[in-house]
């Protein structure tokens, strides 16, 4: 066996004036070629140990650092960071914060310039890395004018370039939708072929990273090490520690788990979709799992929505929004029934965020085309749009406005004139709603990031707006803060809130959404129940991929499981449920 | 729309970022050193900071204005920008300075206006004018550079020619690329502050109070931007060496130096020419 390239032993990290010390105790081996996986809950230090891996840690990023990390020969607590970039490289999750120069060439030959590598070398290297992720026809273009898997491209080029034997990946794809989060993977995979990388990975779409992963290295909730060893073995053998954990699992494996609890013969559990599409060929679809068309849509979430009085929360009648000199949205028509949960899904520029906004009142529609519930946001003053819809922005720090919990959820009851007293029982009673009572004399800015999120939520919903619109809500948040944010819209949607959200995650959609409207280039596409949606095709045609669960069942070749969408679809009355649900 | 035209729509107006595009030898100033473009200007500038009078600038503008059409490429705005807003603009400035004049001293010249007890003279039109050609001037002797250079190029420039540290120079043309997003990140924070309300109450202290509003969330998403984009560059080895690898050489050849003497030298004329003053009627007063 080959020596590992980079090797690190009880590694423990405390971060400079915080009490916990995560990651505590663990180690970690990476041999040429090889691609681990570190997996673990929100909190449990994955990406402070990978900062440890170039020496970001603790050199650039204040902390303290037991135990050793050598890569290639060097221990990393004694080498700078500079000289320690031509060992490890690093690809970070935001692609807008990794980019320095005007040019996708220059931005390549920035690593090797700086390492003094001479120009016909800094020339040839750069060739190489751009041609490698399929850019470099581009190589002349300002990096703003790549799409978000375009400039997580580049980043990859970028640490190619550095001529490292190990590349450390953070989260590489979170900030990306699912055509950027395909072209990303679809790089990594050919980089993995060539056998000549070492690859470090923490990631939570396990459904795309999976397939290319040899080893497995989980740390629990405290930061200690919990497993490490081959995917497969590790993945299978402790699937139910890790659920208990708030691990995140492939939807394949989260899949299969539910159809042995449902009492299928599943002798061994799919990992990746193809697996799941191989299983489900072996299996009889049972009577109950064959959904078909509208009945699809009559499980769980659905029937609320059944016993739900009729009646448009929203209804938007030939919407044109021009912004500069082009037309975002080209005459959209739309009834959305209360008590939906609707997703409106597109491609980049298909105008999802501009229909949200002028529904919101956000951006001011043209008079007479949005109504909701009775009134126009284009006619109404923010007090009466308070009380009608709630928007929730993509980063909640842009809509807090008052300098403590209680006050910022007071604000939207004081613009309504309600008195005191009033004010300080709705506010105690949001407070409670969302966990936030301990919190309530912090300033919002000090919030941790689901504590933010929960925030903007409460104050969207405190002047009691039936409608709450929330724009991406889950954008670059790890699964567990979206799975958390996810539980409190299906409870405000139980009790009767009509919720829209604008997203990118399909599976979210295919998981929660009652509806679905599908926007294609300022049109509405398709608007109808999410079942019928997904089956429809009208994804496809927008230029979206179904979510990985969806293409798993369409792809088996009985026809019966091609309607299911979603893992609640294959629970048998009893089965457990996901980890989502189970994380505290 | 054509392809090229689609290209640049979706381009939009500026990229600071594009490499120095070559117009061909005519328009030279593109091919110049951008150190030689701001360093021929400058005994200008500081000769047009004292002058009084209004035939050295007018001559200094007229001069740069020849340069920018003989030796810069220019696009329609910034001909529309040269011609037609920078002579109004002057106009404009020329009469408020004008107002501003101290009257008792122009009182002998004639009386051009009265508003009620206030009478406007041609020797306070003649002061407001001289101030404003003299900005104009100078506003248009930067443009000399302004409009010929990009802005890695200045940087490069200046790490090569005048030792600056790359450190400097480089992390500089990174912030540069925080404007737009900053930009962005601000309209959004404003428009969410709107639809909480914020935007109750009128007049400046509403305004003061507003706008500090913004740049607490402004600030906050900055710094947790910058300090990723640190990590980022220390990552690639920023600041390894005293030195990196430059790629694009911006060498200050003999053409740069016969371009800086030659301004320097024709400043010198304009200015003793003004000293002596061969043409009285342009005098201020």
């Amino acid at each position: 066996m080959t020596a590992p390239v980079l090797r690190a032993r009880g590694v423990r990290i405390r971060h400079d004036g915080s009490e916990r010390t995560t990651p505590d105790g663990v180690g970690l081996e990476v041999r040429p070629g090889e691609v681990v996986l570190v997996l673990g809950p929100s909190g449990s230090g994955k990406s402070t140990l990978v900062l440890a891996l170039n020496g970001l840690v603790p050199h650039a990023v204040p902390a303290t650092l037991e135990g050793s990390i050598v890569v290639d020969g060097v221990e990393t607590a004694s080498t700078t960071v500079a000289e320690l970039s031509r060992r490890v490289s690093m690809v970070f999750q935001d692609p807008d914060a990794q980019i320095v120069t005007g040019t996708l060439l220059d931005e390549v030959c920035f690593g090797p310039e700086n390492l003094l590598v001479p120009v016909e070398a800094v020339l040839a290297r750069a060739e190489a890395a751009l041609r490698q992720v399929g850019l470099w026809e581009r190589r002349h273009e300002n990096p703003d004018r790549l799409s978000g898997g375009g400039r997580q491209r580049l980043a990859i080029a970028c640490a190619l370039a550095l001529d490292s034997a190990v590349m450390v990946l953070d989260e590489p794809t979170a900030n990306l939708d699912p055509v950027g989060i395909d072209e990303v993977y679809a790089v990594l995979e050919r980089l993995v072929q060539t056998g000549e990388h070492a690859l470090v990975l923490v990631e939570h779409n396990l459904d795309a990273a999976i397939g290319l992963v040899d080893r497995v290295v989980v740390i629990d909730r405290d930061g200690r090490p919990a497993f490490d060893g081959p995917t497969r073995s590790v993945l299978r053998d402790n699937m139910e520690a890790l659920v208990g954990m708030g691990v995140w699992l492939p939807s394949a494996m989260l899949a299969g788990r539910r159809l042995r609890a449902a009492g299928h013969p599943v002798p061994e559990l799919p990992l990746t979709p193809t697996e799941l599409t191989a299983l489900l060929d072996t299996l009889v679809p049972p009577a109950s799992a064959v959904p078909v068309g509208a009945a699809a849509g009559s499980t769980e979430i659905d029937g609320a929505v059944e016993l739900a009085p009729a009646g448009n929360a929203v209804s938007v009648r030939g919407l044109r929004v021009v912004k500069g000199r082009s037309e975002i949205l080209h005459g959209v028509d739309l009834e959305i029934e209360r008590g939906a949960f609707v997703a409106i899904v597109g491609t980049n520029g298909a105008g999802k965020t501009t229909l949200l906004q002028s529904i919101a009142g956000v951006a001011a529609p043209p008079r007479g085309t949005v109504e909701v519930l009775g009134i126009d946001p284009a006619r109404v003053d923010v007090r009466r749009l308070a009380r009608t819809v709630g928007f929730v922005f993509q980063n909640p720090e842009h809509q807090f406005i008052r300098g403590t919990v209680a006050d910022e959820l007071a604000h939207g009851l004081e613009l309504q004139k309600t008195g005191p007293a009033e004010i300080e029982r709705q506010v105690g009673r949001m407070l409670e709603r969302f966990g936030l009572t301990a919190q309530r004399d912090v300033h919002p800015f000090l919030l941790s990031g689901g504590q933010k999120r929960r925030l903007s939520v409460g104050t969207a919903l405190i002047a009691g707006a039936p409608v709450l619109a929330l724009d991406e809500p889950t954008f670059g948040q790890d699964r567990e803060r979206a799975a958390e944010l996810l539980d409190i819209l299906n409870g405000l949607n139980a009790g009767g809130t009509t919720v829209l959200v604008v997203t990118h995650d399909l599976q979210l959609v295919a998981d929660h959404a009652s509806h679905v409207l599908v926007l294609d280039a300022g049109r509405v596409a398709a608007y109808d129940r999410t079942a019928a949606v997904l089956a429809s095709g009208a994804l496809e045609a927008a230029g979206l991929a179904p979510p990985p669960l969806v293409r798993a069942f369409r792809a088996a070749g009985d026809p019966a499981w091609h309607a299911l969408t979603r893992l609640a679809d294959l629970d048998a009355p009893s089965a457990s449920r996901s980890p989502a649900e189970e994380a505290p | 729309m054509s392809a090229a035209a689609a290209t640049r729509a979706r381009r939009g107006p500026v990229d600071p970022y594009a490499d120095a595009p070559d117009h061909g030898p005519v328009r030279f100033l593109h091919r110049l050193n951008p150190l030689a473009k701001i360093a021929a200007p400058l005994p200008a500038i500081v000769a047009l900071i004292v002058s009084r009078d209004i035939a050295v600038p007018l001559a200094f503008i007229l001069i740069a204005l020849v340069l920018l059409l003989v030796g810069a490429h220019l696009t329609g705005r910034a001909l529309l920008g040269l011609f037609v807003v920078l002579p109004v603009a002057a106009a404009v400035l020329a009469v408020s300075f004008g107002l501003w004049a101290d009257a008792s001293r122009v009182d002998t010249t004639p009386v051009l206006f009265r508003l009620g007890d206030y009478r406007f003279h041609l020797g306070s039109l003649a002061v407001g004018t001289a101030t404003s050609l003299r900005l104009v001037a100078i506003l248009v002797l930067s443009l000399v550079a302004g409009l010929t250079s990009s802005g890695p190029d200045l940087v490069r420039a200046l790490v090569q020619q005048l030792r600056v540290p790359y450190r400097v120079g480089y992390t500089a043309l990174a912030a540069y690329r925080f404007v737009p997003r900053f930009g962005h990140e601000l309209e959004v924070i404003r428009q969410a502050h709107r639809v909480r309300g914020m935007a109750a109450g009128r007049g400046p202290v509403a305004a003061v109070r507003r706008w500090i509003g913004y740049v607490v969330p402004l600030l906050a998403g900055g710094i947790r931007h910058a300090e990723r984009v640190a990590l980022a560059m220390d990552s690639r080895a920023f600041g390894a060496h005293r030195t990196r690898t430059e790629r694009h050489l911006v060498p200050f050849r003999v053409r740069d130096g016969v371009f800086v003497i030659v301004f320097w030298l024709v400043t010198a004329i304009v200015v003793t020419a003004g000293i002596l003053r061969p043409f009285p009627f342009l005098e201020a007063s």
